[in-house]
């Protein structure tokens, strides 16, 4: 490989990194856009999204990567398995909304923040009872595919996420823009009390965003799953704390900030695998996030809102 | 008023003896039991527990007192642990040159030959790392802090969420440090007097209870001090908090500093014990837990957390492991299967989980809560007198004395806000001793023009200056010190503090006493703040009798009145040169805007200067010399009271829209 | 407390006997041996913690049945080294279960702990105590290592026993089969950051360095982290003959699943961490297949007695045995063995005769061959078996004694 393969290379990892952690940011901005709230259970939808698409594909007959499926049934079995994926986390994550965080939604301090954490340990514990802790053989009935540029590979997966993930974020960039619900959202996440006065139903709003979030990080279960043909109960807290970073790092409650963070972190992660090491990654993403931070700190497409007093 | 003063403080009083009692006891009991229970893995256990409420008690002071969310505060346990693991092992020998001698002199080191050169071996004195392994801890916590301080509260935990991560890598990757992932070696436990520790539990758990009964001191002297409430400031409002003359930059950091050496402390004192440190043992479940145990105390309590702390603790090691048991017994006896297998061990997590969300629901307030209930007034304290007519007591205050010149001199300021002006170029002048009156239409840029003299809001250009001192650029705590002082429309008091606390942290740029100070609280420092609660109560005693019996009382329970009461006597109590009231009559009835309005010009009769926003005309016309009119961020008016009265602009402007809604 | 847990522990006793009968109340005069198990029964090594402690357990209750021993049953007692404040094994709950172990005069040997790290925070205490404990799986030398005896062992005499080698050997032997049977010109090291882990690609780079096989990078992964494409791709790029991964399961999985997809063609090697279920499972086929792996024991061809334990295992627990389940169930033998050899000797299998009965025990024909042990409480027999995973379709796809096909021995280095 030359250099300029490599490159290519580590972009493509890169890039399908932050395809997954894109989605998974879009959820921590969507919740923290309107509710200035870390929805800390968001690590585990998650996860439980990448168990809820083994499981749908289990059903389906699919077993580790022993059945290979093309066409239709390949399109099918791939659409169902998001379908219910997205479906089962949208409602958990409005089941959270509805039961556990609406009683607290007037009560100001960390309260409603240390119930998510709450709730991550409930979903963890959960799965970790009933499916338990191995390392699952997520099955990927994806035909080996691969084209090369170059030295670099690229994988039929790879196009794949690629393209579902910029399906699912034009998808919610038209929902937030175009429709009534999604401006109502907008107009919550500027100011709650105005759009309250203008009449939008503030309930409704904050359920369709935990709906919407918590759908997105089944998506990215899905598509963990797909790209590592694996599942664990581990996996919630590595991915979403990128994830979380690179909401940040785009700037909370900004729909195209954290896409461009979840790209630039997936990135970065690639990157520092290939010239600092992987062990020291964590070390080098957080490390960017204190620099923009301090030089920008509403971070990078964020504006500051100006000090109501 | 006699049964009022008389029945207070007494009941203050069997309180304070009640829990002084108590906390005897609790102490005399831990202290004899391990003569009593001699199982040593039992003793070890509750050493470890003692572990983590020493650490609660730190992240209480970070999370609880300064409201900073810390979700990476194993780091700091870390920092502690290695300090000493590393200069107490083997792991790092330097080769030996005379340049030691001098350390090795005084115990430090000792030279070492293994075969081959000489070298250097630590032997920091378990004694010696335990104050400076709080220092070490302490720094690193300015170091980490000092960056990410100024952001706001959720992007402060996501970074500590990262610091805590990367001190658990650093300590996995530095090898030649730490031994990464095997864990250090030969790490020596403490000796006293010749006596070595060893492997036995009991001294540890005699220096785990001494740990737990200072740092309980500790943190009650801070939190009953001007750190403390500064503290406490600005968990409950950093805007309040700031304009009131906290440096949030500066207490932010002492917080983090002060909660870190308590985890540095626990630190060294957990490895002496344990003679190894590897990586995992800091891993962010660590910082969760602590979170969980200190919420599930209370936030703030001091006992709380401590109880938050033991309790999670014995539940996992002892009370889980024991109920399985149980069950297992239970599942023989009756035959049910399910019972018999059952592992409860494996759902603690699961049940720790369940208890957040609950507590979160239904009991907020943790287990002991931090703010006490206090007995509503009686009837008779609610309704006695109150004398009308002005400040009483006045003459505890004493008299300000105003020079001849201007005090308050506004040139050309302009603030914009994106496209929108607030302010275009708003030139105004206060004269030292007088009163000046900003009114004008809602959203006319009034508030902003406060929140540019205070330091909230910059100024896109223009001066302010105050007595010669250009108040343009300085942070809000600066401009208090300047002697400005100010009251917020909307009333920001801290909600959680009762009524003397909030008087209190008006005074708080007056006073001077640091975090040594409080802790070991000199007579200098019981004068200072005895003095202190003796302003803050001759404030409360100008407004008669409204806030005097409810010195005690949460200011959240107050009504609107008093809180607008409680809020301009924190401004008076930071003794300022100029008081800037913003709409101090809004929400009062006619009677008590009157009453209010009276108290206002006796402050003005006494000298005072000040700068006021009032939408009611009757009582600009009662108190100012001069009013200014602001529409749409321009002056379109200034003069005598009546004389704007009658200006026909500001009647269209003003009265016209106002008038509509 | 503990007299409370006794109490609870005769109801149980006589509940037992009450309903089961009168088979049992012959056996109540029995006198009890007590062993402790130490795992990490709470956080993320939950699951191997119960298999492992499992093997234990099978042991025991066969000696039980079987009256191995006249006169005395085989009492094993539970403890958890992990709290869910650490989310994992806690060297201080470690520290205090063997305080606890020590306190209680009836435990005469214990099992564990499964961590090096526990590991460490207990040898002092049991070394006070003069109760034995055999690891089955914690391999850093440190703890048997004479260099720090002050440290481990203050008593003087060895408590820390294993069955399962250190990291001191396994990595070098393989590192020399791959160097003169592999033949191989350059390697890519990899560890997973674990104490294990560590320990094994540093030894294996020690010997291969000196084998003057070219060492073209070494690399650390994050076990909680998802994504090794990055370094993989690094690895693809410098174009090494072989990978050397030293590492368990967790990361192991990702690793086999990712780099059969970045480099298919090189060849991938690993320790005993890399010979298990989880991998057959986790990973599976095609991704594993033409893994090497090791194990730290000579293989025992002829004999079906793994075959029989793996049936066995699994009728009873309902799961496939591990590689420490095989090496804690021989550590159960072993003390099984020293209290028989105590008795047969009219002696009481009291603490310190336990400990001495474990350092002079002969254990012949085990799952990992005849287990003795070395003045430091390391087996004696070094020999370390090279596997490499080749697909069978007769046998279960996650069945490690059908997928992993016996190579050879590795030489010593």
């Amino acid at each position: 490989m030359t250099a300029g393969d490599l490159f290519l290379q580590q972009a493509i990892n890169g890039l399908s990194l932050g395809a997954m952690y894109s989605l998974l940011a879009l959820g921590f901005t969507l919740v923290y856009g309107i509710m200035e709230l870390i929805n800390f259970s968001h690590f585990n939808v998650f996860m439980v999204g990448a168990m809820i698409a083994m499981l749908t594909l289990q059903a389906f007959g699919l077993h580790g990567q022993e059945t290979i499926l093309t066409g239709l049934p390949l399109i099918g079995v791939l659409l169902v398995a998001f379908i219910v994926a997205m479906t089962v986390c949208g409602f958990i994550g409005v089941a959270i909304e509805r039961f556990l965080l609406r009683p607290l939604r007037s009560v100001k301090g960390p309260a409603a923040m240390i119930t998510t954490i709450g709730v991550s340990y409930i979903l963890f514990n959960v799965v970790l009872l009933t499916i338990g802790t191995d390392s699952k053989n997520f099955p990927n009935p994806l035909p080996p595919i691969t084209w090369e540029i170059g030295g670099a590979v690229l994988r039929l997966r790879e196009i794949l996420i690629w393209v579902i993930a910029l399906v699912l974020m034009g998808g919610l960039t038209y929902f937030v823009t175009y429709t009534k619900l999604g401006k109502a959202m907008r107009a919550t996440a500027q100011d709650p009390e105005a759009a309250r006065m203008m009449g939008v139903e503030v309930d409704q709003v904050v359920m369709s965003a935990f709906f919407l979030g918590s759908a997105l990080a089944g998506a990215s279960g899905m598509i963990f799953g797909l790209y590592y043909n694996l599942a664990k109960v581990d996996i919630g807290f590595a991915s979403g704390l990128r994830a979380f970073t690179a909401a940040v790092l785009g700037g909370i409650g900004n729909v195209p900030g954290a896409m461009l963070g979840g790209v630039l972190i997936g990135l970065i992660e690639s990157a520092s695998g290939q010239l600092v090491g992987t062990a020291w990654s964590d070390v080098v993403i957080f490390g960017i996030l204190v620099l923009v931070l301090v030089f920008r700190p509403a971070g990078l497409l964020g504006r500051l809102a100006p000090n109501k007093s | 008023m006699n049964t009022t003063t008389a029945a207070h403080p007494s009941a203050t009083l069997t309180h304070k003896q009640r829990s002084m009692l108590l906390t005897i006891l609790a102490f005399i009991f831990f202290a004899v039991l391990p003569k009593i229970w001699t199982d040593d893995g039992d003793l070890d256990s509750l050493a470890n527990a003692m572990s983590y409420a020493t650490l609660a008690l730190g992240l209480n002071i970070v999370v609880g007192f300064a409201g900073l969310l810390d979700l990476g505060y194993a780091a700091f346990f870390a920092i502690g642990a290695y300090y000493y693991g590393i200069f107490t092992s083997f792991q790092v020998m330097p080769v030996w040159s005379d340049a030691w001698a001098p350390l090795a002199y005084v115990g430090l080191v000792e030279k070492l030959n293994q075969g081959g050169p000489d070298l250097v071996h630590f032997t920091l004195s378990f004694w010696l790392a335990l104050p400076t392994g709080g220092v070490i801890a302490a720094f690193f916590g300015m170091l980490f802090g000092f960056p990410v301080l100024r952001l706001r509260g959720d992007y402060l935990a996501i970074v500590t969420l990262g610091f805590g991560e990367i001190v658990q890598i650093c300590a996995r990757n530095m090898e030649s440090l730490t031994n990464g992932a095997a864990g250090l070696n030969g790490v020596q436990g403490p000796k006293l007097f010749g006596y070595r520790f060893g492997v036995h539990s009991e001294p540890y758990y005699y220096v785990g209870l001494l740990l737990v009964a200072f740092l309980v001191f500790v943190s009650f002297r801070l939190r009953g001090s001007r750190i403390g409430r500064a503290w406490m400031a600005i968990r409950e409002d950093e805007t309040a908090a700031s304009a009131m003359g906290i440096s949030l930059v500066n207490y932010k950091l002492l917080a983090f500093a002060m909660g870190a050496a308590f985890a540095g402390m626990t630190g060294v004192f957990f490895v002496a014990k344990l003679q190894t440190a590897t990586p995992e043992m800091f891993n962010s479940a660590v910082s969760s837990m602590l979170l969980v145990m200190v919420v599930l105390g209370g936030m703030g309590s001091v006992w709380g957390v401590v109880v938050g702390a033991v309790l999670l603790q014995l539940m996992q090691t002892w009370f889980l492991p024991q109920s399985s048991e149980w069950l297992h017994s239970i599942g023989k006896l009756t035959g049910i299967g399910f019972l018999q297998t059952v592992d409860m061990v494996q759902w603690t997590q699961l049940i720790f989980g369940v208890i957040l969300v609950l507590m979160m629901l239904f009991r907020r307030q943790g287990l002991i809560p931090a703010v006490r209930k206090v007995a509503p007034l009686t009837m008779q304290q609610q309704t006695a007198s109150v004398v009308r007519g002005g400040f009483v007591g006045l003459d505890k205050i004493g008299r300000w004395a105003p020079g001849k010149g201007d005090a308050l001199v506004i040139k050309d300021v302009v603030v914009k806000f994106g496209g929108l002006v607030a302010l275009n170029k708003v030139s105004l002048t206060v004269p030292d001793g007088g009163v000046v009156a900003v009114i004008g239409p809602n959203g006319s840029g009034k508030s902003t023009l406060f929140n540019v003299i205070t330091g909230l809001v910059e100024a896109d250009s223009g001066s302010i200056s105050f007595n010669g001192v250009e108040l343009l650029g300085l942070a809000p705590h600066k401009v208090l010190e300047a002697g400005v002082a100010r009251t917020f429309q909307n009333i920001r008091l801290f909600p959680n503090l009762n009524v003397l606390e909030n008087i209190l942290i008006g005074e708080h740029a007056r006073l001077k006493t640091g975090p040594f100070g409080a802790v070991i609280r000199p007579p200098s420092v019981v004068r200072e703040e005895n003095s202190a609660v003796q302003w803050a109560k001759d404030i409360a005693a100008m407004f008669s009798n409204r806030l005097t019996p409810r010195l005690d009382q949460t200011v959240s329970g107050l009504s609107y009145a008093n809180r607008r009461r409680v809020e301009i006597a924190r401004a008076l109590a930071s003794r300022p040169k100029i008081l800037l009231l913003d709409e101090p009559t809004a929400g009062m009835n006619p009677a008590e805007s009157l009453e209010l309005a009276e108290q206002i010009k006796s402050l003005h009769d006494l000298g005072l200067t000040i700068l006021l926003i009032e939408h009611k005309l009757d009582v600009v016309t009662r108190l100012a010399d001069n009013v200014i009119v602001l529409d749409h961020g321009d002056k379109i008016a200034e003069g005598l009271p009546d004389d704007v009265r009658k200006d026909e602009e500001v009647l269209r402007a003003y009265l016209g829209r106002s008038g509509g809604h | 407390m503990l007299t409370r847990r006794n109490a609870f522990k005769a109801a149980a006793g006589l509940a037992a006997t009450a309903t089961v009968g009168v088979s049992q109340g012959a056996l109540a005069a029995d006198k009890s041996i007590k062993v402790g198990l130490n795992m990490s029964f709470t956080g993320a090594d939950a699951e191997s913690a119960t298999r492992v402690a499992n093997g234990a357990i099978l042991a025991f209750d066969d000696a039980n049945a079987t009256n191995a021993i006249k006169g005395y049953k085989f009492e094993y007692v539970k403890f958890d080294d992990g709290t869910a404040t650490a989310g994992q094994y806690d060297p201080a709950q470690a520290a205090t279960n063997a305080k606890k172990m020590v306190s209680d005069k009836g435990f005469v040997a214990a099992l564990g702990p499964q961590m090096s790290g526990a590991g460490k925070a207990m040898a002092p205490i049991l070394s006070e105590g003069n109760l034995a404990i055999i690891t089955p799986s914690s391999t850093n030398p440190d703890i048997t290592n004479p260099k720090f005896a002050a440290q481990y062992r203050p008593a003087g005499k060895a408590i820390y026993f294993r069955t399962v080698a250190t990291d001191a050997f396994q990595g070098p032997n393989m590192a020399n089969f791959m160097a003169k049977t592999l033949k191989i010109k350059s390697v890519y090291i990899l560890d997973d950051s674990g104490a294990y882990g560590v320990g094994l690609a540093d030894a294996f780079q020690g010997q291969i360095e000196k084998l003057g096989v070219k060492v073209l990078g070494r690399d650390r992964l994050d076990p909680k982290a998802a994504d090794y494409a990055s370094v993989l791709t690094k690895i693809k790029a410098l174009a090494p003959d072989a990978m050397y991964y030293g590492g368990v399961g967790q990361a192991g999985v990702k690793l086999a699943k990712q780099s059969y997809e970045i480099i298919p063609n090189v060849i991938k090697a690993g320790g005993d961490g890399v010979y298990s279920t989880d991998l057959l499972k986790g990973a599976g086929f095609p991704a594993v297949d033409g893994w090497y792996a090791t194990q730290a024991s000579p293989h025992v061809t002829e004999d079906k007695s793994a075959e029989v334990f793996t049936t066995r295992f699994f009728q009873r627990f309902g799961t496939h045995p591990d590689d420490y389940a095989v090496t804690c169930y021989t550590g159960a033998q072993v003390i099984i063995q020293a209290a028989k050899n105590l008795v047969a000797a009219g002696k009481e299998p009291t603490r310190d005769a336990m400990q001495a009965a474990i350092q002079t025990v002969s254990l012949k024909g085990s799952l990992i061959g005849t287990v003795e042990f070395d003045e430091n409480g390391d087996m004696k027999n070094k020999v370390i078996s090279v596997f490499q995973i080749k697909k069978d379709t007769t046998k279960a796809l996650d069945d490690t004694e059908g997928q992993y096909k016996y190579i050879g021995v590795a030489p010593m280095a």
